[in-house]
């Protein structure tokens, strides 16, 4: 019997087939569909539309050190060096060819859905003008505070979605197979679930996983979800992390400081910030962007509905008094006593909230805040020592306050 | 108090309308209701018998809202904000704040956490355009605001009540159009200044008040001819700060078109006849867009063009409010399709709380002469 293959070797393996399908889509005789990380990609999936993410190729150029050099190719066109390095890192490519992979293949057609943020909006209708391509626009208003607006607001989503079957079935010539969008929902909760899974257990102590593993762990339900190889996918992790469960291993064995990260990452310093945090007896266990991809589907639902349900409710797309109460649900569970609140200049859409959910927080639950400015992917606007001297300062007061705690 | 202003007083009070709203809610025991701007519909506000007042911002410092808002957000919401927060949030009775995108969506999020007490309300204007669906979710948040305002301040309002403030507001419009006509054609009789003054003062007072005001001077325009002047078309959001008129006076620019939001795409907004919801929806996408999420490029350029073709200017001004994440995937795009087109376009990029114009002046100057020179 051969021995049942690791997540890290799954992950390669569903990712080369993904890729591979992705380029050969025209002779396959499917589409490429460009679209947000946040997006009913379900109707995608169940459509044979191949999902791709520029926001994920940017990531892999980011995480590289790429951002300064391709984002400085957009800003030579024109373009702001304000604007999402994403976005910048993308156009980049699309005009020198640059990037560490083998690239991404051409869209067909653009899905964008705002409950992640509008900037790809913008991004994917300045793509979309270079080949005069159709772009639907998911809209999700905000996830404001009020029942009654709720429920209007997911009867909107759902003749939307309605729209973009429509849509779909006209570009394809081909019409909208509902069974089939069941089978890809069932796969979809399930991989969730088992995300979810996979996430939640940070709360153990000594932490099996620190944000950095859900970071990667996080890939495959971003591109492959709605698949069985991703359900497949997440088991395996939750077994492997499991067994560590059992034999009581931790990211940091000797854990003093379990702390929630406020925003995306900054890519390129990944590695680096979870070696400097260890050196402290730190681990960052989670935020709520890597919980963007716990869905909840409700599989007794019109289809429709729960897939509007679940992505107008995204943390980013929620008020900032429900990310608190989602964040604190967090810290409460996984016992963290520790935050890092990232002002990130390339994603206004999650870090002009964080000012607000910081005071929040902080007087929610008591804890103090590290706060700090930079870009998730353009090393230009990192000063390396000036957060490494904030990092530092930020632990002697944690330090002093477990002192003062004990004493 | 606003109804037999002269173009002097008009201006004074557009640069700071606040101690006259003040005096006014005093007087009348009014209740004042403001909205950031993008598409609330201020018709919807008026008919209830209370003040709806479009906020424009602040040239007073910044004190609160960098704390709140980093320095790379839209300098208008950061404007908006410390209005709000510094200077004028007493005088308000309430708030209607539009999301149409995320700068905004955060906003209202904020302004209603830092204002506990004080009626707060989203307006979640549609970010997709083209679609039936759009047209279903304006009337649905149109009702849903109407419903929002009575139960707040316990008061109904009928169809006809909606009628009267639709027609005043028409109005409002209608004039305004007959003295741009005349400001085109007799740069003179009016300024660039005290001309979108009269539109940016129509979006903050009383419209049954101002209407009287916009007659009298209408009727007193003097139509002179003038000499020496230079005819362009203003672009982008709004054109602050104001005195950015004053250097387009200074050198004798005539606006003869604009797509401001604070000009032509307000007075676009005429309100058509028939059932008044549906008229408020249908007048939503009948107008240029308020907010550049879905200023299509294309659309925008055909806009800009067919206004260029129209009224045949020297040039076009783009003015940029930084940092406005939409205007700024949009413009590259823009300006090579009108540079394609061999129109010369100027883009000067500003922010509310600019407190010298030097480098704006030099730039224009320059641009314009070497308009004059021909060697653009």
């Amino acid at each position: 019997m051969s021995e049942k293959p690791s997540s890290k070797a799954l992950s390669k393996k569903i990712t080369e087939e993904y890729m591979d399908e992705a380029f050969r889509a025209h002779e396959l005789g499917k589409l490429v569909g460009y679209t947000t990380a946040i997006s009913p990609v379900e109707l995608f999936v169940a459509h044979d539309i191949v999902p791709i993410y520029p926001e994920n190729h940017a990531v892999a150029n980011l995480t590289a050190k790429k951002g300064a050099e391709i984002c400085s190719i957009t800003e030579n066109l024109g373009y702001s060096s304000h604007l999402c390095a994403y976005a910048r890192t993308d156009l980049g490519y699309r005009e020198s060819g640059k990037t560490i992979t083998k690239g991404i293949p051409e869209p067909d057609i653009f899905l964008a859905c705002n409950a992640q943020c509008f900037t790809l909006t913008k991004w994917f209708q300045v793509l979309a003008r270079r080949g005069d391509l159709p772009v639907f626009v998911f809209d999700t208003p905000e996830h404001v505070m009020n029942a009654a607006a709720r429920k209007e607001i997911v009867k909107y989503c759902v003749l939307q979605l309605k729209e973009l079957i429509a849509w779909l079935e006209g570009i394809t010539k081909k019409k909208f197979n509902y069974d089939r969008l069941q089978e890809v929902m069932m796969y979809s909760a399930q991989s969730s679930i088992l995300y979810k899974k996979f996430l939640d257990m940070a709360q153990y102590k000594p932490s099996p996983i620190s944000i950095f593993d859900a970071l990667i762990g996080m890939a495959i339900a971003v591109y492959r979800r709605g698949t069985p190889e991703c359900v497949e996918y997440y088991q395996t992790l939750c077994d492997e992390i499991d067994e560590k469960v059992q034999k009581g291993i931790g990211v940091v064995q000797d854990e003093k400081y379990r702390l929630y990260w406020e925003n995306l990452p900054v890519w390129f310093k990944f590695s680096d910030h979870a070696k400097l945090l260890a050196s402290y007896g730190a681990v960052i266990l989670t935020s709520l962007y890597v919980h963007a991809w716990s869905l909840d589907f409700d599989l007794n639902k019109d289809p429709l509905e729960t897939l509007a349900e679940n992505y107008v409710n995204r943390f980013s797309n929620s008020t900032i008094e429900d990310r608190a109460d989602m964040a604190v649900d967090l810290f409460k569970r996984y016992d963290m006593n520790g935050m890092i609140m990232f002002m990130n200049r390339s994603c206004k859409a999650v870090s002009f909230a964080v000012p607000t959910l910081k005071d929040i927080l902080t007087k929610r639950t008591g804890i103090p805040a590290l706060v700090f400015e930079s870009d998730m992917g353009d090393q230009r606007f990192y000063s390396e020592t000036q957060i490494r001297t904030r990092i530092e300062a930020y632990f002697e007061t944690l330090d002093s306050l477990q002192r003062s705690k004990s004493a | 108090m606003w109804e037999n202003l002269s173009l002097t007083e008009v201006t004074e009070l557009a640069k700071d309308p606040y101690p006259s709203i003040r005096k006014w809610k005093k007087e009348t025991g009014k209740t004042i209701v403001g909205s950031t701007i993008a598409d609330v519909p201020e018709e919807v506000i008026y008919a209830f018998g209370f003040l709806p007042v479009a906020l424009l911002g602040t040239n007073k410092p910044l004190k609160k809202a960098p704390s709140l808002l980093p320095d790379n957000a839209c300098s208008l919401a950061r404007s908006n904000l410390e209005l709000a927060l510094s200077y004028e949030g007493d005088l308000f009775d309430g708030f209607v704040l539009p999301q149409v995108c995320d700068t905004t969506q955060h906003l209202s999020d904020i302004w209603r956490i830092n204002f506990p007490n004080t009626y707060v309300e989203s307006f979640l204007a549609p970010r997709q355009v083209d679609r039936e669906s759009a047209r279903y979710w304006v009337k649905e948040e149109t009702e849903r605001l109407i419903a929002s305002l009575s139960a707040r301040f316990n008061k109904k309002i009928t169809d006809e009540d909606l009628k009267r403030s639709i027609v005043l507001h028409n109005e409002n419009k209608a004039l305004i159009k007959e003295i741009y006509e005349v400001k085109r054609k007799y740069p003179v009789s009016i300024t660039n200044k005290e001309f979108f003054s009269l539109i940016k003062l129509s979006m903050q007072v009383d419209k049954a008040e101002f209407n009287q005001t916009l007659k009298k001077i209408r009727d007193s325009l003097e139509k002179k001819e003038g000499e020496g002047y230079t005819e362009i078309i203003l672009t982008g959001i709004t054109c602050d700060p104001p005195e950015i008129f004053d250097l387009f006076d200074e050198i004798k620019l005539n606006v003869v078109a604009d797509a401001l939001v604070t000009g032509s795409r307000y007075l676009q907004g005429v309100v058509p006849e028939g059932n008044p919801l549906d008229a408020l929806a249908e007048r939503h996408f009948k107008r240029g867009f308020y907010s550049p999420i879905h200023d299509n490029v294309y659309k925008g350029f055909k806009e800009l063009k067919a206004l260029f073709d129209q009224y045949k200017p020297k040039a076009i001004v783009y003015i940029h409010i930084e940092f406005c994440e939409s205007e700024e995937y949009d413009m590259p795009d823009l300006k090579s399709m009108i540079k394609k087109e061999g129109i010369p376009m100027h883009i000067l990029s500003t922010e509310f709380q600019t407190l010298s114009l030097s480098h704006v002046r030099t730039r224009l100057q320059a641009f314009f002469e070497s308009l004059k020179g021909g060697t653009l």
